[in-house]
């Protein structure tokens, strides 16, 4: 009796997701790192909030995973990346600009029964930063501002960074950029120790980064396209969309509220401040006016 | 540790669901080593072959494994469970073949010799002189699965190994050392507790 009453008082506040049965069950999913940990936590509660209950399949060890978790139907929806959607996924060359490469996505997926939701304004693709003084006395903008200093420069970057076509490879290729030195760091928080004590003069890193925001660098602006863009959104069972018809606006208002600024500063919330992925989720839905 | 009391909920049920998987792996290993260890210690080319199978399926990646599990059974504790079955099964059998093996062939002359049966010779003589050496083998592959186990968080299965992972992305160093601290006490507990059995066995003194 007291549940009936507890879900015609939601009806009443008319829900997306009318409770006449019972509520709607969505697993949400997301990879291991702190950004998928507080996009998906974001997702959850907004969902909760909409009156659905939420399953968290939380932490999956990467996007193989989490996409073989989506086809076999263990999840119904995960934040993830156009650039890696089409390259990692698809197995396309991850080449073109944020409209060909969302376009490219939704084609791919669509045969597989799942939908690219309208994307936020996270775009976390790879950067190049410098200190902004090195910014200055070079005048760097750009990577092809970069390419001419840096000869004179000591670049630090991950493992990979050598031998991977969008790393030292396209860097060559598109910008003719030869760095004095190549140091490699395999953790990312060394590398930004090194720029910041001057054992380095370029780091790479990705574009929501806490410590860009926090320390002040420079991100050089990638002019002549050698990255493409990793605009992050929800990729959602299409079944899951056609059973529960309330599902995309939530995930789509708090899509329209995050952009690289916001989320380096809920990243560093989590990894600088140490407060869990559902705490920052919950501030931040409530100081937007979702929760 | 500010982290830690506020998340002690977290960190018991992640320490729960970490004892169960070991506990159900360890069960789960030891029904299926058992009667196949039993059934191949006299045939050694049944025997060969399926410590053979056994090595590799034990040196696959575990993450290349849980790609290939999640389409059959999904996320979260089934393929955890086998995953970590498919670790010490190995462990198991090759302990109680050895086991099986090291019973001097004088004392199996003698138990046929009294008229024993073949059924009465295994379970009355052979296993109880294998056991010492299964024994030690469940110490090995349970201290061996407790570490394992922090790889169930790849697939949402929970366990410690969530917050070793998280603690590492996120450079949390409470979280890792929570995480890995009470890794190393469960090992620690379970190879004691075996151990002191070992010790107690008539037959290994």
């Amino acid at each position: 009796m007291r549940r009936r009453l507890l879900l015609g008082a939601l009806a009443a506040h008319g829900l997306p997701f009318s409770p006449a049965r019972a509520a709607p069950l969505l697993r949400v999913g997301s990879k291991n790192f702190t950004e998928q940990l507080v996009v998906a936590e974001l997702f959850a509660q907004a969902l909760e909030r909409a009156g659905a209950t939420v399953q968290r399949r939380v932490n999956l060890g990467g996007t193989a995973i989490a996409q073989q978790a989506l086809l076999a139907g263990e999840i119904d929806l995960y934040p993830e990346y156009t650039g890696t959607g089409l390259g990692v996924v698809l197995r396309q060359p991850p080449q073109g600009d944020a409209a060909e490469v969302l376009a490219k996505v939704r084609a791919g997926y669509a045969p597989l029964g799942l939908d690219w939701l309208d994307p936020s304004g996270i775009d976390n693709g790879n950067a190049l930063l410098v200190l902004p003084e090195t910014a200055r006395r070079h005048g760097l903008a750009t990577l092809s501002d970069l390419a001419r200093a840096a000869p004179q420069l000591t670049l630090a970057a991950g493992n990979e960074f050598a031998d991977r076509a969008d790393g030292l490879p396209g860097l060559r290729r598109v910008y003719g950029m030869e760095f004095r030195r190549f140091r490699q760091f395999a953790a990312l928080g060394l590398r930004y120790a090194a720029l910041n004590h001057g054992q380095a003069d370029v780091v790479n890193a990705y574009a929501t980064d806490w410590q860009i925001a926090t320390y002040g660098f420079t991100t050089l602006r990638d002019d002549r396209r050698l990255w493409p863009p990793y605009q992050l959104a929800a990729v959602v069972r299409q079944q899951a969309l056609r059973d529960f018809p309330g599902l995309a606006p939530p995930l789509l208002a708090i899509g329209a509220r995050l952009d690289n600024a916001v989320m380096q500063e809920l990243n560093r919330q989590v990894d600088q401040d140490g407060d869990e992925p559902r705490e920052v989720a919950a501030r931040f839905l409530k100081r937007q006016g979702l929760a | 540790m500010r982290w830690t009391s506020r998340n002690l909920d977290t960190i018991g049920a992640a320490l729960l669901t970490h004892a169960e998987l070991v506990a159900a792996a360890l069960a789960l290993a030891l029904l299926i080593a058992l009667p196949l260890g039993l059934l191949v210690a006299r045939r050694p080319g049944l025997r060969t072959a399926l410590l053979g199978s056994a090595s590799i399926l034990y040196s696959l990646p575990t993450l290349a494994l849980f790609a290939l599990l999640v389409p059959v059974l999904g996320l979260g504790f089934a393929p955890a469970l086998l995953a970590l079955v498919t670790y010490a099964v190995p462990v198991l059998l090759r302990a109680l073949l050895a086991g099986l093996a090291s019973v001097p062939p004088a004392v199996v002359d003698a138990a046929e010799g009294m008229g024993l049966t073949h059924r009465q010779r295994l379970f009355r003589v052979e296993l109880p002189l294998a056991l010492p050496a299964l024994l030690g083998g469940l110490r090995v592959a349970s201290v061996t699965l407790v570490s394992a186990a922090t790889v169930a968080a790849y697939i949402s299965a929970g366990g410690l190994g969530t917050l070793i992972l998280s603690g590492l992305d996120q450079g949390h160093t409470e979280k890792i050392l929570v995480g890995a601290g009470l890794v190393t006490l469960l090992a620690l507990l379970i190879d004691g507790t075996l151990g002191a059995l070992q010790r107690r066995l008539p037959a290994s003194g």
